[in-house]
C-alpha cells in the first residue's frame, strides 16, 4: 500500500498563491476556507531579513492528533495514510481543530456568497459550488484536505500540485524509495514541520537556500 | 410508588409558592432563560456563525463557562468530605445544598457543551459510536453524567426520606457518597486533561493545570455556597449556624492561598524561561504585538483574587458582611481566570503564528446569560423544595394525614 505524501520545495516557492486558488476551485471551498494555504513569514532584522513563503496543507500525519481526540470516531485514517472526516458522523465538537498542531482543519457554518446580485442570489457557478460543497462536506462539521483523493484515484495529481508554476510541490508515495518524493527527501534533506509534536507528518519540506 | 408521585407533585407545587421576592426573582430568571432560548434558536438556524468564534479561536465563551462550572460542581465534594470523612457534623445540615448545587451546575455544563456543538442534532452519534478509551471527550461525558446521576440519587434519596419522615438507610446512600467524592475530583481532572492532552497548544501543556483547576474549584464552589447559605438563612426559616459558614470560610481560605501559589508557579515558569511557547502567556498578561484584548480581564481577575485571598486570611472576614464581599470577589475572579483567562489565550497565537482576537457576539452572551439564568432557576427551585422538606415542615404525613412507618428522627432538624 502506498503512503501518499507531499514534498514542498521552499526554495522554489515564490508565493503566487496558485495552490490556494486551485484548491478552492477543485474542492469548492467557501469563503474564508483554504485547505491549501500560503503563509508569508518573516525572520531577522533589516540587512539580514528573510521573507519566506510557507505553503501549508493537511500534513496527513501517521499518528494524527485529531484522530485520537475525536469522540465519535468520525475521523479515520485509510490504508494510504490519508485522514478523512466522515461527514455523517461528525457532530462539530471542534476537538480536532484544537488538537491539530498545523491548523489544518476548519469548520463552515454558513455559505457566504462571493458575488451576490441585488437580490442576494448567487450566479450559477457559485450555486454549483455550493451544491457540491453541501454534497461532499456540509455545514457545522470539521472539514479538511484529503490530498484530492478523487483526482488521485483517477490517476491525476492533486490540484495544487498540477497548478504550481514553480514546480515547488511534488506528490507521491513515501514508501517507495524510487519515487520522486522519496528521492527528493533523501537528496535535499527534507524535513517535517514541527516534528516535536510526534505526529510524523506525511508532508515534507525542502529547506530554503 | 404512589407516595413517590405525591412527593414529585408536592415538589412541583411548592416551587410555585413563595413571597413577592421569590416570584420576582423567578420571573426575571424565566425571562432571561427565554431570551437565551431565543438566541440559541437563532444559532440553530444560522449555525455558529452567530457567535464570535472563528477557525483560529474555535472554543469561546461557552467552553470558558463550562470549565468554570465543572469546578463549581466538583466543589460539592468539599462539603461532603468534612461531613462524611472527618465527621464534622456542623456542616451536615448544609451538605445537601452543595449536592443540589452540583446537580444544577452539571446540567448547566451539559447545556454549555451542547450549545457549542456545530451539529447538535448529531449529539447521539457520541453515544452510538463511542470512541471510548482514546478520546478524552468521551471520558468527560461519562464523568459528568455519572456525577449528575450520583448527586441526583444522593440528594433525591435524602429529601425523599425526609418527606416520608423516615430515617434514610445508610446502605442506600453512604457508598454513593464516597464514590461521589472520588468522582468529583475526577470530573475536574478529566476536564483538565481534555485541554492538557492537546499537543499543539503549549499554553495548556502544563502538568499544573489539573491541580490549578481543583484549587480554584474548591475556592469558587464553597464561596458560592456561602453566598447561597446567607440568602437561605436570611429569607427562610432554615437554621444555618455561623459555625458552618466559618468552616466553609476556612476551606475557601486554604484553597485561595493554594490557588494564588499555583498561579505564581505558572507565571514564573512562563515568564522566566520566556521561550517561544510562552507567547500565549504574554498575550494574556501583557498583550502581544499590540493586541491586548484579555489584559484588562486577567488583571481584574488577579486583583479580585488577591483581594479576596487577603480578606479571607484576615480575621475581618469572620464578620459575615466582609465574608460576603470576599466570596463575591473570589467567584468573579475565578470565573474570569478559569474561563476567558484559560481558554482563549491558548489559541492566540495559533500554532501557525496568526493572532486573531476573540470577541463574543451579543448572541453568544445572550445564550450564556440564558443558561446561567436557567441554572440559577433550577437551583432556586431545588433549594425552595429542600428547605421545608428537610426542616420537616412538608412531609407526607402532614400533607395527607397518613401515618409514616417510622417517625423517629427527622434527619435534618
Amino acid at each position: 500500500m502506498p503512503r501518499y505524501g507531499f514534498v514542498i520545495d521552499l526554495k522554489r516557492c515564490y508565493g503566487c498563491y496558485s495552490c490556494q486558488v486551485a484548491c478552492k476551485a477543485a474542492n469548492h471551498t467557501p469563503q474564508g476556507i483554504d485547505w491549501a494555504r500560503c503563509v508569508p513569514t518573516e525572520t531577522g532584522k533589516f540587512p539580514a531579513a528573510l521573507r519566506q513563503m510557507v505553503p501549508l496543507i493537511c500534513q496527513q500525519c501517521a499518528e494524527p492528533a485529531c484522530m485520537t481526540v475525536c469522540p465519535t470516531g468520525a475521523t479515520t485514517q485509510d490504508e494510504n495514510g490519508i485522514v478523512h472526516v466522515d461527514k455523517d458522523l461528525c457532530m462539530g465538537c471542534k476537538s480536532c481543530i484544537m488538537a491539530c498542531p498545523y491548523g489544518a482543519r476548519q469548520t463552515v457554518d454558513e455559505w457566504q456568497a462571493y458575488f451576490p446580485d441585488a437580490e442576494g442570489d448567487m450566479d450559477p457557478y457559485e450555486s454549483y459550488a455550493k451544491a457540491r460543497w453541501e454534497e461532499k462536506n456540509g455545514y457545522g462539521m470539521a472539514t479538511k484536505c484529503d490530498y484530492c483523493m478523487d483526482r488521485v484515484k483517477e490517476g491525476r495529481q492533486p490540484a495544487c500540485v498540477e497548478s504550481c508554476p514553480a514546480k515547488a510541490r511534488h506528490f507521491g508515495d513515501l514508501e517507495d524509495p524510487e519515487d520522486e518524493v522519496s528521492i527528493l527527501i533523501r537528496r535535499e534533506r527534507g524535513f517535517q514541520l514541527n516534528p516535536e509534536f510526534g505526529t510524523d507528518p506525511s508532508c515534507y519540506y525542502l529547506p530554503p537556500r | 410508588m404512589k407516595r413517590y408521585f405525591s412527593f414529585l407533585w408536592q415538589c412541583g407545587r411548592i416551587s410555585f409558592v413563595g413571597g413577592w421576592r421569590y416570584h420576582t426573582w423567578m420571573t426575571v430568571l424565566t425571562i432571561l432563560s427565554l431570551i437565551g432560548l431565543y438566541a440559541y434558536c437563532q444559532q440553530l438556524v444560522h449555525g455558529l456563525v452567530t457567535t464570535g468564534m472563528t477557525d483560529q479561536v474555535s472554543w469561546g465563551l461557552y467552553i470558558a463557562n463550562f470549565t468554570f462550572l465543572v469546578g463549581m460542581a466538583a466543589a460539592a465534594a468539599m462539603l461532603v468530605i468534612p461531613v462524611y470523612v472527618y465527621r464534622n457534623m456542623q456542616l451536615y445540615d448544609v451538605v445537601v445544598f452543595g449536592e443540589l448545587l452540583a446537580v444544577s451546575v452539571i446540567i448547566m455544563c451539559l447545556m454549555f457543551v451542547t450549545v457549542d456543538l456545530g451539529r447538535p442534532d448529531r449529539f447521539l452519534h457520541m453515544l452510538q459510536r463511542f470512541n471510548f478509551p482514546i478520546s478524552m471527550l468521551t471520558w468527560d461525558v461519562l464523568a459528568l453524567t455519572g456525577y449528575l446521576l450520583l448527586n441526583l440519587h444522593i440528594c433525591g434519596y435524602l429529601i425523599y426520606c425526609s418527606y416520608c419522615g423516615r430515617e434514610p438507610s445508610k446502605a442506600f446512600y453512604i457508598p454513593f457518597v464516597f464514590i461521589a467524592i472520588v468522582w468529583a475530583i475526577s470530573i475536574h481532572t478529566v476536564t483538565a486533561f481534555l485541554y492538557v492532552g492537546l499537543g499543539g497548544r503549549p499554553f495548556w501543556n502544563s502538568a499544573i493545570i489539573a491541580p490549578r483547576f481543583l484549587a480554584s474549584a474548591f475556592a469558587a464552589g464553597p464561596a458560592f455556597i456561602i453566598l447561597t447559605l446567607q440568602i437561605v438563612r436570611r429569607y427562610t426559616r432554615h437554621r444555618v449556624n455561623d459555625d458552618s459558614l466559618l468552616t466553609l470560610r476556612r476551606i475557601v481560605q486554604v484553597a485561595m492561598i493554594i490557588n494564588a501559589f499555583l498561579l505564581g508557579c505558572e507565571v514564573f515558569t512562563e515568564f522566566y524561561t520566556d521561550s517561544a511557547h510562552s507567547a500565549s502567556a504574554h498575550y494574556l498578561f501583557l498583550g502581544l504585538h499590540g493586541r491586548s484584548g484579555l489584559v484588562p480581564w486577567i488583571w481584574t481577575a488577579i486583583v479580585f483574587n488577591l483581594v479576596a485571598t487577603v480578606l479571607f486570611v484576615l480575621p475581618a472576614s469572620r464578620a459575615l458582611r466582609t465574608l460576603n464581599i470576599a466570596c463575591i470577589l473570589a467567584v468573579l475572579g475565578i470565573w474570569i481566570e478559569k474561563g476567558m483567562g484559560l481558554i482563549i489565550p491558548a489559541f492566540v497565537p495559533t500554532p501557525l503564528g496568526e493572532i486573531v482576537e476573540y470577541v463574543p457576539t451579543a448572541h453568544e452572551i445572550m445564550v450564556c446569560v440564558g443558561i446561567w439564568a436557567f441554572g440559577l432557576l433550577l437551583y432556586t427551585v431545588f433549594v425552595r423544595i429542600s428547605v421545608p422538606v428537610l426542616a420537616g415542615e412538608l412531609t407526607h404525613e402532614k400533607r395527607y394525614g397518613e401515618p409514616a412507618r417510622r417517625v423517629q428522627g427527622v434527619q435534618s432538624s
